[in-house]
């Protein structure tokens, strides 16, 4: 019992990690690997919130918040040139992690820290005792993914994010500023990302290079899933169980693997992954 | 320090100048290189001597980086896994079993071995027809994160986390290491000077600029970037090697994704693509490095990533060019490179498709072929058969289904169901390079040339599967095929040899890429508007090519037109296509003639064309 629900609070953790890595590489086309960077900025708002003293809630919308305020920026001051050199993106992003990592470390130094969690104690569900906080997040991931396919299919942003998607020159001749949807998509990328950062801080510690492992796991699983939100689910689910089998039944080290290594083979095997296309 | 920036400027010269007198110039500057290494143990302090032995074998690896990378377009974070494997085989044996010259060869060898094993594997996985270059970095990246992550994990074997150090290497004195691996690095770089340069190397920037382009001239660019892969990371491996002896320690780290990434942010920042650049760049950066992170830890890092940053945003060329340019001004030198380089033309020895139709076959047999696209059916029961000298012409409305249907004869995964035979072979799922080989050449829709590669360039590309290029040298000749020297003359392209394709007009670009066809010697020549947005007299032009190609060379052309003049005047043979089925099969004049074709094309007048 226990291990069905670490699957699948597991998979709901990678969800939220990957969520925004996945609608900047569904719109852009662009892989972000400054994803892990704007993780670490969230561990680092929740990080902020609790020095403060506040309630830990507020590391919610403050790590999103300034997450996107981050994208904001770096969006118009470095992805716009990038956007017809997708290689050079990964790069280019990657050198953003870096930067990053050090102005974190230079301004709150290198040591690990830890961060008060909103919720403690554990939930008593089907017999057995489980971390509260853990299953909360499931629910969390639940309400990004309805959050972003409402937003998709709802609002008038998301009609033209959606024809962006599918024929960025059509959009363009249709008077669309796609460059506004890039601009906003990045942004929200980027506040996600944070999101998430702040979410998973108290599950472990914060420390300037927390992003790297996150980011890894979270570019494989959106490789895995095309560019939808449902197979994303899917593909969670799926290698995030293999991993919690494998840790929990194998070696722990090869259990951080199995992510990359099955992700890597399920490409070679259906270059389309777990998308239907 | 000193010694690194005394090579630059040097070595920039060097790169603008070599060009003509290319061999000679090259062992100079390798000789003023071997010189200044051999005079830097006596000049440099000891912990320079140490840090520049470290950056020679760094600058290796960024080496073949370069190549993969900056030549061919592969972006790869692995190099970095294949370097581990070979410090890791000195490593484990040195310590487990002990060191002795049986034990150092062993270790070589191992490395080398288990490197090229590897990347065989690796480049299996992620060099296949069809893969997206991003899947390939995918596959890159995932090498070093296993190889470390496998490290870790070994334990006492391998030492986990902090590695293997204290054993007993190679008893040489530090001013005999640093002249080993300054050797090294020299004769690798010139080799693989000599090689980016040679006709065989611009295989490698032609797969950068146009992959698609290569496969349809024959060339396997998986197999291609397999051996390039291999090649790269035993030359890796042996660096490797040589650090675990030199250092006498190894850690996870030199085989992990960061020191990958490490590599990159070397390479791009020295230039990509210019092989100098990168080596510079490494054996600045990480003397710096080890200098500056003594001091200024982290702003170091910072400034590090924000020049990455900004090179790869700003300068996608890297600093070398800065560098050239600035010599070139300050030596009054014009640019010597390659692009001026024209090659004298040459008629080859043709080698007439030995294929089956002597026996009575055909050039061509498309038996029920279909197409489909989930439940939507392109084409349907296509079914036909296409003799040599024959001119057949493909007409229909848009969306008939002739450009699938030329994609469904020249790639045999192209197609849903049914039998292709060109010259009686069956391509079944073959790959468009094989197909290449039963004698099919495909001319695009739109031009399809190597924009960065020059006319000559291009042509000598085409002729890769008859007249295997050499790996070292670049021929003076170049010979071709009639009928593709008979394009070039004829539209002047002969006068326009060493010209970048780029640079070329649009008519040009496409007689480019149809002698790049022709230069195959193909006996099934698929065309797909091959007069699109040309001029009257071009087109003119091109007709009359066409038609004595077919009389003279009994070449079978199979061509998509949508020009009804144009198909009325040269097809020997007319095929209409309409929702993906065959509607009608005859002569000009059967067609020309027929009510149905009327009817389709929107109720105009057929035989006065342009209807489309």
């Amino acid at each position: 019992m226990a291990t069905l629900l670490d699957i699948l609070t597991t998979a709901a953790i990678l969800y939220s990690v990957a969520a925004g890595l996945l609608i900047v590489f569904g719109v852009m086309k662009i892989i972000n690997f400054a994803h892990g960077g704007f993780l670490t900025v969230g561990g680092y708002s929740a990080l902020l919130i609790t020095k403060l003293g506040l309630n830990p809630w507020w590391s919610v919308p403050c790590a999103f918040a300034i997450g996107f305020v981050c994208g904001m920026l770096i969006e118009r001051l470095v992805m716009k040139p990038l956007y017809s050199r997708p290689l050079d993106a990964i790069l280019a992003t990657w050198g953003l992690g870096i930067i990053i990592g050090q102005l974190i470390t230079l301004g709150v130094g290198r040591e690990v820290q830890f961060v008060q969690s909103p919720v403690s104690g554990t939930i008593d569900l089907l017999g057995g005792t489980y971390s509260g906080y853990r299953l909360l997040l499931v629910l969390v991931a639940v309400v990004i993914a309805i959050g972003i396919a409402l937003l998709l299919n709802g609002t008038r942003l998301g009609l033209v994010t959606r024809a962006v998607i599918m024929n960025e020159n059509l959009a363009r001749g249709l008077g669309i500023n796609s460059g506004l949807v890039r601009f906003i998509t990045f942004s929200l990328g980027a506040g996600l990302a944070s999101l998430a950062g702040a979410l998973i801080t108290p599950l472990s510690s914060v420390d300037p290079n927390m992003g790297v492992p996150w980011l890894i796991n979270a570019f494989m699983l959106v490789m895995v899933s095309g560019v939808s939100l449902v197979s994303l689910a899917v593909a969670c689910l799926v290698l995030g169980g293999a991993q919690v089998l494998v840790s929990s039944w194998g070696n722990p080290i090869l259990g951080g693997l199995t992510i990359v290594v099955l992700a890597a083979v399920v490409l070679r095997l259906r270059p389309q992954g777990f998308s239907r296309g | 320090m000193a010694d690194a920036q005394a090579a630059a400027p040097v070595a920039g010269a060097a790169a603008g100048v070599l060009g003509r007198t290319r061999l000679r110039s090259l062992l100079i500057v390798c000789g003023i290189a071997l010189l200044v290494i051999a005079a830097g143990p006596y000049v440099l302090p000891t912990y320079m001597v140490n840090g520049l032995i470290r950056a020679f074998l760094y600058a290796a690896v960024a080496l073949t980086v370069d190549i993969l990378w900056g030549y061919t377009g592969i972006l790869t974070f692995g190099q970095s896994a294949f370097f581990g494997i070979g410090a890791y085989a000195a490593g484990l044996i040195f310590t487990h079993a002990g060191f002795g010259p049986g034990y150092a060869a062993l270790a070589l060898v191992a490395g080398i071995g288990v490197a090229v094993i590897v990347a065989a594997v690796v480049g299996w996985l992620a060099f296949y027809h069809g893969a997206s270059p991003l899947y390939g970095s995918v596959i890159t990246l995932v090498l070093p994160i296993v190889v470390s992550q496998i490290l870790y994990s070994g334990g006492n074997f391998t030492g986990s986390s902090s590695g293997l150090s204290g054993f007993e290497s190679f008893d040489i004195p530090i001013e005999a290491w640093f002249w080993i691996a300054g050797c090294f690095l020299v004769v690798l770089t010139a080799f693989a000077w000599l090689f980016v340069r040679s006709d065989a190397g611009r295989i490698l920037v032609a797969i950068r600029e146009n992959e698609q382009r290569c496969e349809y001239v024959g060339i396997n660019v998986s197999r291609v970037k397999i051996l390039l892969l291999v090649v790269c990371a035993a030359i890796a491996a042996i660096a490797g090697y040589l650090f675990a002896s030199v250092q006498m320690v190894v850690a996870p780290e030199y085989a992990g994704f960061v020191f990958g990434t490490e590599l990159l942010i070397w390479v791009a920042l020295g230039g990509r693509g210019t092989l100098i650049g990168p080596v510079i760049g490494t054996l600045v950066l990480d003397v710096s490095t080890s200098y500056l992170s003594g001091n200024l830890p982290f702003v170091w890092k910072l400034v590090i990533g924000f020049a990455f940053v900004v090179v790869i945003v700003a300068l996608p060329q890297g600093l070398m060019p800065l560098i050239k340019a600035a010599v070139r001004r300050l030596f009054g030198r014009k640019n010597t490179e390659t692009a001026d380089f024209a090659p004298r033309l040459d008629a080859a020895v043709e080698q007439p498709y030995a294929g089956l139709e002597g026996a009575g076959g055909c050039a061509l047999a498309v038996r029920d072929v279909r197409k489909q696209f989930g439940s939507l059916k392109v084409l349907e029961g296509i079914d036909f058969e296409a003799r040599r000298s024959e001119l057949l012409s493909l007409v229909g409305p848009n969306g008939a289904g002739k450009t699938t249907l030329m994609r469904c004869i020249a790639d045999g995964n192209e197609r849903s169901g049914g039998t292709v035979l060109l010259n009686d072979h069956d391509i079944l799922e073959l790959p468009p390079y094989a197909c290449v080989a039963f004698g099919v050449g495909r001319k695009f829709q739109t031009a399809n040339v190597f924009e960065t590669l020059t006319v000559a360039e291009a042509l000598r590309i085409a002729r890769t599967r008859l007249a295997p290029p050499s790996l070292w040298t670049r021929e003076e000749g170049l010979a071709l095929p009639h009928a593709s020297m008979q394009v070039i003359r004829a539209t002047g392209l002969d006068k326009q040899l060493g010209t970048e394709a780029r640079y070329l007009s649009h008519g040009m670009k496409q007689a480019l890429e149809l002698a790049m066809v022709l230069a195959l010697e193909p006996s099934v020549l698929l065309l797909d508007e091959p007069t699109a947005g040309l001029t009257k007299p071009e087109r003119t032009l091109i007709g009359g090519i066409l038609t004595d190609l077919a009389r003279d060379h009994q070449l079978c052309i199979l061509l998509v037109e949508h020009d009804l003049d144009f198909v009325r005047e040269i097809s020997s043979r007319v095929i209409v296509l309409h929702q993906g089925r065959i509607l009608l099969d005859g002569t000009v004049a059967q067609v020309v003639e027929s009510e149905l074709v009327r009817t389709i094309y929107s109720g105009g007048h057929a035989a006065t064309g342009g209807a489309a």
